[in-house]
């Protein structure tokens, strides 16, 4: 018998048990629905955590910190402070000029910027009040999502993006309505001896862009972003003249090609840095979401795993119920292996309704919850569920060759029976 | 021709032996229509399922065409079945949730026979059988003898040269077992087919060209069939009667009448 009359016999044959057959397919199906979600849950969320990093994160920048001594045993006291900086209740190593220089001999390494991060007592608007507030410099590698104006290129010292929780208690009204006008922000300069009235200054900035309060962006959020130099001169207002001032906790390593991040991060690693590339961040959260995905799966595999069962158990009981039809088939010169392939083929069928009516539930629930999920956990413009055909094939296929070899055992039986006997069967 | 050779067959093993067949011997020349004959268990079952390969007897041959099909591998004499042999059954077998058409395309299936012939040999052979318009029909929804009629029909839509029937009447009332009966005589008469019917009913055997009466595997007599297998030539008057000439007829009939008086 040829194949192609095979699957089309093993169709008709199922068509005629319509119960049976559709409820051992839905018993596939719930493996097939668990797992299509899983997967598409898992693509959705490496996507996300991709534009996360790509909104976050600069490919050719590698974060890089000095590595913690490791030691056991009491050290001597350095008056210099050895390059380390004391403060949060204990004492950290820096990054230095020096360093920095050394760091820039290193090959493939474009430019080296300290990490300012200029701490500011408040920030305000005219005839509003005084609102605390943290700074970040501007990047203009990392993609902003922007509520209102943009920047184009660089920041220009003067220049501030807003974020857009502070639009409001700024008095601006909309974030649209903010660009443009003027913010003050306010530092304290630190002084090696004790001043009744510390010396303070206030920085002023025209709004260029408001950055959008999405779930991509939380390196900006909450964090007003000024170009790199303004941050330099508010870092120094601040720090000179302190001995914490040219020591920084965080540099950021700029090198020239991304695909020789990791390997100056290894050069870094070398020297004595702890360093961290966009991969090593991505890699973190994408560790994160295949633990999940995969104990997801596991659940979608042991929903296929008793569907399993199901199927031979169906199959088991068709032969039993079909043995003088299988009887008659061999009379007429059907051979065992014919028999027997009949028989696979309809675990097949079994196999492929399951996945398609589980796979397109799947897509189906996916796509009508998928905005849903992104409202409910603020995810901008990204869908949670994403489903790649390729994926659902994958899904189905499988699916089929499980049942393929769930029927195994049945189609053995069947392709083994004796035709003189199996005719006889009342 | 069918040559069987010496064919016996024991079920069971040590003091469970059972002889279904006891060196069975004969030759069925081709075209011709046989009847086995015989009480329940007496092997006449038993012997169909030898001659077509369908069971394997310990000792003999089952020569057709020149070929001891027993010798053949598993899968030859599934091909050879599928090519030139068929069944019917008392119990007729057929799929009730299938069309007829569906029921009847399955030998068609097995053989292989090229998709684009199919149609018409199945339309050819429930056309032979008078169910054309069934066709499309479930095979559940027919009538008992229809229901036989679609089993002869997938009996011979592959055209096959040896028939097998297996009490083919005896699940159908008189007259609608005449019909079927004619059915599948009338195939043989125009295929120039083997038709090798298993039987109790001593009126269909006599529709036959020959007779074998088995007793517990061995065979009693042979009628219809001479030492050598072929069928004897019929009777003057029979064949008269047969053609319908009753002048000829009247005339035999005397002719012999005087020379038993002489």
């Amino acid at each position: 018998m040829k194949i192609s009359d095979s699957i089309r016999r093993a169709g008709r044959s199922l068509r005629q048990a319509k119960a049976r057959t559709l409820l051992t397919s839905l018993a596939i199906g719930v493996g097939a629905f668990t797992i299509t979600l899983s997967l598409a849950g898992g693509q959705g969320g490496r996507e996300y955590t991709d534009a996360i990093v790509k909104a976050n994160t600069d490919v050719n920048e590698v974060a890089v910190t000095k590595k913690m001594p490791v030691s056991t045993s009491i050290q001597e006291y350095s008056a210099d402070g050895g390059g380390t900086t004391d403060g949060f209740g204990g004492s950290f190593p820096t990054i230095t000029n020096a360093d920095i220089e050394g760091m820039l001999k290193i090959d493939g390494v474009e430019s080296v910027t300290p990490n300012y991060a200029p701490a500011v007592n408040y920030v305000t608007a005219e005839g509003q009040k005084k609102y605390v507030a943290t700074i970040s410099e501007f990047s203009p590698s990392v993609t902003l999502d922007y509520a209102a104006g943009s920047v184009k290129g660089d920041l220009k010292s003067g220049e501030i993006v807003l974020t857009e929780d502070y639009v409001d208690v700024l008095g601006f009204g909309s974030a649209e309505n903010a660009i443009g006008k003027k913010v003050e922000v306010n530092t304290t300069k630190l002084s090696t001896s004790y001043a009744p009235v510390p010396e303070t200054k206030d920085f002023i900035f025209t709004v260029k862009g408001v950055s959008s309060a999405s779930g991509l962006a939380f390196r900006s959020q909450g964090s007003m972003l000024i170009s790199g130099d303004q941050a330099k001169e508010i870092y120094t207002y601040i720090n000179e003249g302190t001995p914490v001032y040219g020591k920084f906790i965080l540099a950021s390593v700029r090198v020239a090609d991304a695909n020789r991040a990791e390997e100056i991060k290894g050069v870094l690693d070398g020297k004595g840095y702890d360093a961290q590339t966009a991969a090593d961040v991505l890699g973190t959260v994408n560790t994160f979401i295949n633990v999940l995905l995969g104990i997801l799966l596991g659940f979608g595999a042991l929903a296929v795993l008793t569907s399993v069962f199901g199927i031979i158990n169906t199959q088991y009981i068709s032969v039993l119920e079909r043995t003088q039809q299988i009887g008659l088939m061999k009379a007429l010169g059907m051979s065992a292996r014919d028999v027997g392939r009949l028989f696979k083929y309809e675990a097949a069928w079994v196999g492929f309704l399951g996945g398609a009516i589980g796979s397109g539930l799947a897509f189906i629930v996916g796509t009508i919850a998928n905005p849903f999920i992104t409202d409910a956990l603020d995810l901008g413009n990204i869908y949670l569920l994403k489903f790649e055909p390729m994926q659902i094939a994958i899904v189905v296929i499988g699916l089929m060759l499980i049942s393929v070899a769930a029927g195994i055992f049945p189609a053995r039986k069947a392709s083994r029976l004796d035709p003189i006997e199996a005719l006889r069967t009342e | 021709m069918i040559e069987i050779k010496g064919i016996t067959k024991t079920y069971g093993k040590k003091q469970n032996a059972f002889l279904a067949l006891d060196n069975v011997n004969f030759t069925i020349p081709d075209g011709t229509t046989v009847a086995i004959i015989g009480k329940s268990g007496s092997g006449k079952s038993t012997l169909m399922h030898a001659m077509s390969g369908l069971d394997r007897p310990e000792i003999g041959e089952v020569v057709i065409d020149g070929e001891n099909i027993l010798t053949l591998k598993q899968r030859k004499i599934d091909a050879f079945r599928a090519s030139k042999m068929s069944f019917i059954f008392q119990s007729f077998f057929i799929q009730p949730n299938e069309t007829c058409y569906d029921n009847v395309v399955l030998p068609l299936e097995i053989a292989e026979v090229p998709r684009g012939q199919r149609r018409a040999k199945v339309e050819a052979a429930l056309a032979a059988v008078e169910l054309t318009d069934k066709i499309r029909s479930k095979a559940a929804n027919l009538s008992g003898g229809q229901k036989q009629r679609l089993a002869i029909a997938r009996a011979i839509v592959n055209e096959p040269k040896i028939l097998f029937a297996d009490e083919p009447t005896g699940n159908l009332d008189s007259t609608t077992g005449g019909i079927v009966e004619d059915f599948l005589f009338n195939y043989a008469k125009v295929n120039s087919a083997t038709l090798i019917v298993v039987t109790h009913d001593p009126e269909l055997a006599d529709k036959c060209d020959a007779q074998i009466v088995i007793v517990d595997g061995k065979v009693q007599s042979i009628t219809g069939l001479d030492a050598k297998g072929e069928t004897p030539e019929k009777p003057e008057e029979e064949k008269l009667l047969e053609e319908g000439d009753v002048e000829e007829l009247l005339e035999a009939t005397n002719e012999r009448t005087d020379e038993e008086n002489v």
